[in-house]
């Protein structure tokens, strides 16, 4: 009995102990780094990555990013509380009131996104860089403009970033260090102005096939933005070398979506219209197609009332949160086609579809105006309580405002539906920086080229019986004149706080429910979330 | 480190092979004979088995307690019989036999996890639960069987007596943060079983490894503790068949004080006013709710083959329409012993089949069923449903009626093991098991839906859904026993693997033609060639993940009255970093039987009296799957060489270094029982520390990509007292009572939540709902507990009735003007006190359970009264704070403790009257009649629903605007064995 026994229980055992101790894991339905980049696709969709990520921070598409502080913090755009709706732990009431603190969503987040983008541009330089380009059908030149289009994609990242929190860290390898130092905004400044040009001319001339790339149009008007703004950024200011990217832009350099050289759409609609991939005013933009990559500039988030889609006939609704300041909205004038077209006032109709009779032919409220029609007004106040006088930050209801509808998206049955590209840079946008560098360089003065530039530009919002009281002249186009010409056009960019800080407005001027605030807040403080695991950041002047 | 464990395993190997040169031998002897009697009644109990010590000789007594066997010249005989004490007589001596009722469990068997033990010579914390002290009426989950009856197990329903829930489990409170939170459920020897294949009256007892020195033996699976559950089985003797049966009904515990039509006309204003007056909240009931349940079993068979077989039905329906049940499936086990007892072989086979109704019995809809305007129609003119216009506004009603969505859901498992005991007392086996859970989800929204005229023009929408999930497992033991005159050894070594996969698809498309088909044919949907249309979409994923560890365990005593058990495991999971896969996983414990001490034998206070000590070290791999790969993510769609292709970049920071959390748990245990064990107890004082707290920590952006890195850095530390006392205050002749109490006490600290490199700044819990975003409700932050509400300090209301909160320095300020800085600490939503009381009243043939169960020490945050009862929730309806307390208050909502109430509650859980029925008849060997209430009534200050939520998770004690009905469930059943 024993000895078969043994050889029995012995069998037994090595069965469960011989067997397997491989602990690998199959990752079935996710990738990982070392199957990937195995041929041009692969190599292209790490390259786009950074791009499809600039529509959560550069674009408003819900997010809370340099878009939404950028715009909130500024004197045309506000995200009141609107009764119940839109407190949001406070924080737009603290962006319109400038009082950030280091430990603010308003702070962590923008720089989070950012950096995250930027991360992305390392990742991606590290990866190609290592790559055999040859082994996967691609070339060498492809390697070298492939990088150098990252590289100067990076560096728009700490563009941005150096515009909203001055002096920061600069990191170009993924990891390295562990704990990168603050960098003073001047270093960050030349880091960021070598990087362009150092890669601006291998990258490729912006065509319709690069639309929502960064060319080489893209790489100077980055310099345009940097130029102009040198002297707030650096103390140095750099007026000849903006006017001269301008210059290059517009004379066809950079390449353009239309033709030779980049032109001014002839009207105010075109640039955001869901056909403007290939608008000839466009240098560099987020591409978007919803109908063929399932991907939208979502804007709806931000701006749609709760029951906006049924004006448009579209699928979505929104949040009903970011409306027009009312000094804003008064800053136009009424024969301005921009207050005509990319604003909404007034009562809202339902898109003909959607109309089941005559008398359902107006958008209902669901709040305040609950199965009221929905009329949008100016102000910011509980008018249905009766309330008068200037509102405030607290006071708004459903219909508070006027909004947003500088993009449109079309109707679900166009074949184009929400295919709208974003705008990061116009051309419009350079004859005005052309103009501004001219006129500063100038004493401030205008000069007749920066009128005309200005004019080129304005003119277009004016039917003809309009224009000839509205054209600047040399008199009448002055700094502030300017800056409000500025904020009508690009309304709704993303610009404004940039442009209040250069004009040297955005902490000391007053605007509807916003005092004059301290210098400090020219600049955002570093996260607190950062500063607690990062030694070598040092907070911004004011923020300790 | 395959090297360790092929070492690990050779030592093992060898030290087997050592035990099986070992063996025994013993010779014949004379004829013994006698009788056996009750010590209490002096009545004769047929049925003892009276055995030759370490012998396999043995008989019974017959019905009048008499045996005869033949046994050795110095043999000892031993007495046992369950519910008595056994007793040791020598052979020579035996005649007139007494035996003495035992305390309760002393002499139980209890499973510890590949194997069993005596209660007596436990040095663990282990609790175990037989069926008979089972909370009696129908169990929705099998974890009901045991709410309340566990010093530290915690089992809520935070969906209430929905078919649909489940139950959430968890032992000695919080050990993680990110990894699983819930103990290890093994049924009958399988990690990781699956609750859906018991029925309550398949279940034999719940074993509950509480400790680290008990649950180290299941390894990286031990941190949350081990609930080992085994199920009824064959066994010899006359053919059994038992029937159970009962009939359950729901009904309402408290109603919501939602506004009457004229009541929300005052607040909301007469321009509201559409006409009607409905009460949608009672529309969505199934007031006539009913539920039963059958189960039939048939076991037999003989000493060498013998089987048990049970099959179910059970038709389960809440108190919410559309809001149903049905299972029926079936257990079978069989045992056969062969090779001259030498091997055995037992096999388990268990089904469920369910189809579930998801559609009703959502808290959204409850949510809707309040916030309606009372006034508004239910129907227009045309007898279509009328929708209000309000903000996130549905009509809860139309979508019942307007949607379906059911699932159909296979589960199965099948288990067999074969122990081979090629000499006395060593044992071994192999045990394969394979368990998979199938479904299939479907879901239809009609034309007229909604949910389809907004979202998908008016064409309907389809989905289909499948998962299948398999986990494989095989595991062999080798386990010997020696006794040498006093000293007892037992040694236990094994290995174990497991493998699971989960896979899934789903797919929907909408653009419907028709309601005909319903997702029957799902292409029929023109979304799949109309770009204009919302884009149907697919998805499909697979998973995997590997266990595999080597164990053994060494058990001394010393006449059975010190004892000592150590535990190794070493184990690898696939889940880990290159660098960290595998653990070691130890422990140690001891017993001292204070009571048998010669110097204990004056003292007669005591019948028991145990000391227990454990120290265990346990781990979690309760993670996602592939966390430690450096995998790349998708990013949406972007324009390539005029195609617009998907972008793939990084989505995590590597982490090449990802381990286990590791829990040390030290324990100190005292069994004790007194009076002729008419009172008896435990108390066991607790101490444990996750270490390597698994989190997503904020990592340095720059130079990482993402500003968190999942990694290993915190420490939790947890620490308790838990006590246990049994007593019989009341034992005549007719009449006895039992009464149990259990109670314990749990504290938990974030002791730190950082190292060199990650600095974790406070994390954030419990969302607060849209509208307002108020952030949210709880924080956590090193030094500090988990479950803190943080928030601000309600200062009191101004004359126009705005807020007032605290600011930093103590000043007041309204809403707007308050910020982050201003936040403190405000309460906690993890109770933590637990108890419960356990009566059964005894007399004649009647039964009476009066069973109590309590939570203190907490708070709870109001959401309902938070924004249904403000003012500003208009032209919603509103419940009636807004009448009473927050009369004053005219400003939109805030988050403050002003919202915040204490939640201590006493609950009248389980009132069940049984008549058991003595029938002087060969076919009906018994007949037990009864009926049982739960949730009977509650004693709280709390103003909400039911101060018991959710209270095993990071975001406990926050009350939400969309609930399930709280009921009292009313039972009638019936037992019959024949």
């Amino acid at each position: 009995m024993k000895k078969s026994n043994i050889i029995l229980g012995a069998a037994f055992m090595a069965l469960g102990l011989g067997a397997c101790t491989k602990l690998d894991e199959k990752p079935y339905s996710e990738i990982t780094v070392d199957n990937f980049y195995r041929n041009r696709e692969e190599v292209m969709s790490a390259v786009l990555r950074p791009f499809t990520h600039a529509n959560a921070w550069a674009a408003p598409t819900g997010q809370l990013g340099y878009w939404r502080v950028s715009e909130l913090s500024a004197d045309q755009l506000a995200w009141p509380q609107k009764g119940r709706h839109g407190y949001d732990g406070g924080n737009w009431i603290r962006l319109h009131n400038h009082q950030w603190i280091a430990n603010d969503d308003n702070v962590w987040n923008p720089w989070n996104l950012m950096f995250w983008g930027m991360g992305f541009c390392n990742a991606t330089i590290r990866d190609l860089s290592s790559l055999d380009f040859t082994k996967i059908g691609m070339t060498e030149a492809d390697k070298t403009s492939i990088i150098a289009e990252t590289k100067v994609l990076r560096a728009w990242h700490y563009l941005k970033l150096m515009d909203l929190y001055g002096n920061i860290p600069v990191v170009t390898q993924v990891g390295v260090p562990e704990s990168p130092a603050t960098k003073p905004r001047k270093e960050v400044f030349e880091f960021i102005e070598k990087e362009i040009r150092d890669n601006a001319e291998q990258l490729q001339p912006l065509s319709p096939q690069l639309v929502g790339r960064v060319t080489k149009a893209g790489a100077y008007a980055m310099l345009v933005e940097l130029y102009l703004n040198a002297e707030e950024w650096t103390g140095t200011p750099r007026w000849d070398d903006c006017i001269t990217y301008c210059n290059k832009i517009i004379a066809g350099d950079g390449g353009s979506l239309a033709g030779s050289i980049p032109a001014l759409e002839p009207n105010i609609t075109n640039a955001f219209a869901n056909t403007n991939s290939n608008s000839p005013e466009g240098l560099f933009q987020i591409a978007y197609d919803f109908r063929s990559g399932n991907f939208r500039f979502g804007w709806n988030g931000d701006f749609w009332h709760y029951r906006q889609r049924q004006i448009y006939n579209a699928d979505r609704d929104g949040n009903n949160g970011i409306v027009v300041i009312p000094t804003a909205f008064d800053a136009f004038k009424d024969k301005d086609l921009r207050k005509q077209q990319w604003m909404l006032i007034g009562s809202m109709k339902k898109d003909p579809a959607l109309r089941t009779s005559e008398a359902d032919s107006l958008v209902l409220g669901t709040e305040e105006y609950s199965d009221k029609p929905l009329v949008f007004v100016k102000e910011i106040r509980r008018n249905s309580e009766g309330e008068t006088g200037e509102g405030g930050m607290t006071r708004g209801e459903e219909n508070s405002g006027a909004r947003f509808a500088k993009y449109l998206p079309g109707k679900t049955d166009d074949p184009n539906y929400w295919g709208n590209d974003f705008m990061l840079y116009r051309l419009t946008e350079i004859y005005y920086n052309k103009a501004e560098a001219l006129m500063r360089k100038n004493g401030k003065m205008a000069t007749q080229e920066a009128v005309d530039l200005i004019n080129t530009c304005k003119k277009r919002a004016f039917k003809a019986a309009d224009w000839t009281t509205e054209a600047y002249t040399t008199t009448t186009l002055t700094m502030d004149e300017l800056l409000a010409e500025r904020g009508r056009e690009f309304i709704f960019e993303g610009k404004r706080r940039e442009d209040m800080i250069r004009f040297g407005k955005f902490t000391t001027a007053t605007w509807w429910d916003h005092k004059p605030t301290a210098d400090k807040y020219k600049l955002f403080a570093i996260p607190f979330r950062q500063l607690s695991i990062n030694p070598n950041l040092k907070q911004n002047p004011g923020f300790e | 480190m395959h090297k360790r464990s092929t070492f690990w395993a050779q030592t093992c190997f060898a030290s087997m092979v050592l035990m099986l040169l070992s063996h025994f031998a013993f010779s014949q002897g004379k004829q013994v004979s006698g009788k056996v009697t009750d010590a209490e009644t002096k009545t004769p109990i047929p049925g003892v088995s009276v055995q030759v010590k370490n012998t396999s000789t043995g008989t019974i007594t017959k019905p009048d307690g008499s045996f005869s066997l033949t046994a050795p010249e110095n043999a000892v005989l031993v007495f046992s019989f369950i519910g008595f004490d056994s007793k040791e007589v020598p052979a020579n001596a035996a005649g007139n036999i007494v035996l003495k009722p035992s305390v309760k469990s002393l002499q139980d068997i209890v499973v510890i996890g590949y194997g069993t033990q005596k209660r007596n010579e436990v040095t663990t914390a282990v609790a175990t639960v037989k069926a008979e002290s089972f909370n009696q009426g129908g169990a929705r989950s099998p974890m009901d069987l045991v709410q309340g009856k566990v010093a530290g197990l915690v089992v809520t329903r935070p969906n209430g007596n929905n078919p649909n829930s489940s139950a959430s489990i968890q032992i000695r409170g919080l050990t993680s943060m990110d990894g699983d939170m819930q103990p290890l459920i093994v049924i009958d020897g399988i990690p990781g079983g699956n609750l859906d294949l018991l029925q309550q009256d398949d279940i034999a007892s719940f074993d509950v490894l509480k400790d680290g020195s008990a649950a180290a033996i299941y390894g990286t699976r031990g941190n949350n503790g081990v609930i080992l559950i085994t199920t009824k089985k064959g066994k010899a003797g006359e053919p059994e068949f038992n029937y159970s049966t009962y009939l359950q009904r729901e009904a309402v515990a408290k109603k919501p004080g939602i506004l009457s039509a004229a009541d929300y006309l005052k607040i909301a204003g007469e321009n509201n006013n559409q006409g009607a007056n409905v009460n949608m909240y009672d529309l969505l009931l199934d007031k006539n709710n009913l539920s039963h349940y059958h189960n039939f079993a048939a076991s037999g068979g003989t000493a060498t083959t013998n089987y048990r077989a049970s099959v179910y039905y059970n038709d389960a329906n809440g108190i919410a329409l559309q809001n149903g049940r049905q299972q029926y499936g079936g257990r079978i086990n069989i045992n056969q012993t062969g090779l001259q007892g030498k091997l055995s072989l037992q096999l388990n086979l268990a089904t469920n089949l369910n189809k579930a109704n998801m559609n009703g019995g959502r808290g959204g809809d409850f949510e809707q069923a309040v916030q309606r305007n009372p006034t508004a129609p239910l129907y227009d003119a045309n007898g279509k449903f009328i929708e209000t216009n309000g903000f996130n506004n549905y009509n809860p009603l139309a979508r019942l009626m307007q949607e379906q969505n059911t699932r159909d859901q296979k589960t199965n498992s099948g288990d067999l093991r074969l122990t081979l005991e090629p000499i006395k007392d060593l044992k071994i086996s192999a045990f394969g098991a394979i368990v998979s859970d199938d479904y299939n989800d479907r879901e239809y929204r009609s034309k007229i839906s909604r949910s389809s005229i907004q979202d998908y023009q008016g064409g309907g929408y389809a989905r289909k859904a499948n998962y299948t999930g398999k986990d494989r497992t095989f595991e062999s033991t080798v386990d010997y026993t020696k006794r040498v005159s006093d000293h007892t050894f037992n040694i236990m070594g094994g290995y174990s693997y497991q493998y699971s996969t989960w896979e899934t698809y789903d797919m929907n498309n909408n653009g419907f033609l028709t309601d005909a088909f319903e997702d029957w044919n799902i292409n029929a949907g023109n979304a799949i060639n109309d770009p204009k249309l919302p884009r149907p979409s697919m998805n499909s994923r697979k998973e995997d993940n590997t266990l595999i560890a080597f164990f053994g365990r060494i058990n001394y005593n010393y006449q059975q009255k010190y004892m000592l058990q150590a535990i190794l495991r070493h184990e690898g999971s696939s889940r880990f970093g290159v660098n960290n896969k595998w653990g070691n996983f130890p422990a140690i414990s001891a017993g001292w039987v204070i009571s048998k001490e010669a110097f204990m034998q004056d003292i007669n206070i005591f019948n028991n009296l145990k000391l227990r000590a454990g120290y265990g070290v346990t781990g979690n791999q309760g993670i996602p799957n592939y966390k430690a790969l450096i995998t790349m993510g998708t990013g949406g769609a972007y324009l390539q060489n005029g195609k617009w292709i998907q972008t793939y970049g990084p989505n995590k920071n590597p982490n090449p270094n990802l381990k286990w959390e590791t829990k040390k748990e030290l324990n100190i245990g005292l069994d004790w029982s007194i009076l002729n064990n008419r009172i008896g107890g435990a108390l066991d004082v607790y101490n444990r520390r996750t270490n390597d707290l698994l989190y997503a920590y904020s990592s340095q952006v720059p130079a990482n990509i993402v500003s968190t890195m999942y990694t290993n850095v915190g420490v939790l530390a947890n620490s308790g007292v838990e006590v246990v006392l049994n007593t019989v205050p009341v034992k005549l002749k007719d009449f006895t009572w039992n009464s149990d109490v259990t109670f314990n006490f749990q504290k938990n600290k974030v002791v730190s939540f950082s190292n060199e490199v990650y600095k974790t700044s406070p994390q954030y819990f419990g969302d607060l709902p849209s509208p307002g975003n108020l952030g949210q409700a709880i924080r956590v932050v090193e030094g500090g507990p988990l479950g803190s509400f943080y928030g601000y300090r309600f200062a009191g209301f101004n004359d126009a009735g705005q807020w007032l909160l605290y600011k930093k320095d103590g000043s007041k300020a309204l809403a707007s003007e308050v910020n982050e800085d201003d936040k403190a600490v405000i309460g906690t939503g993890i109770p933590k006190y637990m108890a419960s009381w356990s009566n059964t009243f005894r007399y004649k043939n009647w039964d009476l359970t009066v069973f109590f169960r309590g939570k203190f020490g907490f708070q709870i945050l109001n959401l309902q009264d938070m924004y249904f009862g403000n003012k500003k929730w208009a032209p919603n309806n509103m419940l009636d704070y807004v009448l009473g307390k927050n009369a004053k208050l005219n400003d939109n909502p805030a988050y403050s403790d002003y919202y915040l109430e204490k939640g201590d509650f006493v609950k009248l859980d389980n009132l069940t009257l049984g008549y058991n029925f003595q029938l002087k008849t060969k076919y009906i060997r018994n007949l037990r009649l009864y009926a049982a209430g739960r949730n009977i009534a509650t004693i709280t200050k709390y103003s909400g629903l039911d101060p018991e939520l959710q209270d095993t998770a990071l975001d406990s004690g926050i009350d939400s605007r969309g609930f399930y009905p709280r009921t009292r469930s009313y039972t009638i059943g019936l037992n019959i064995g024949f």
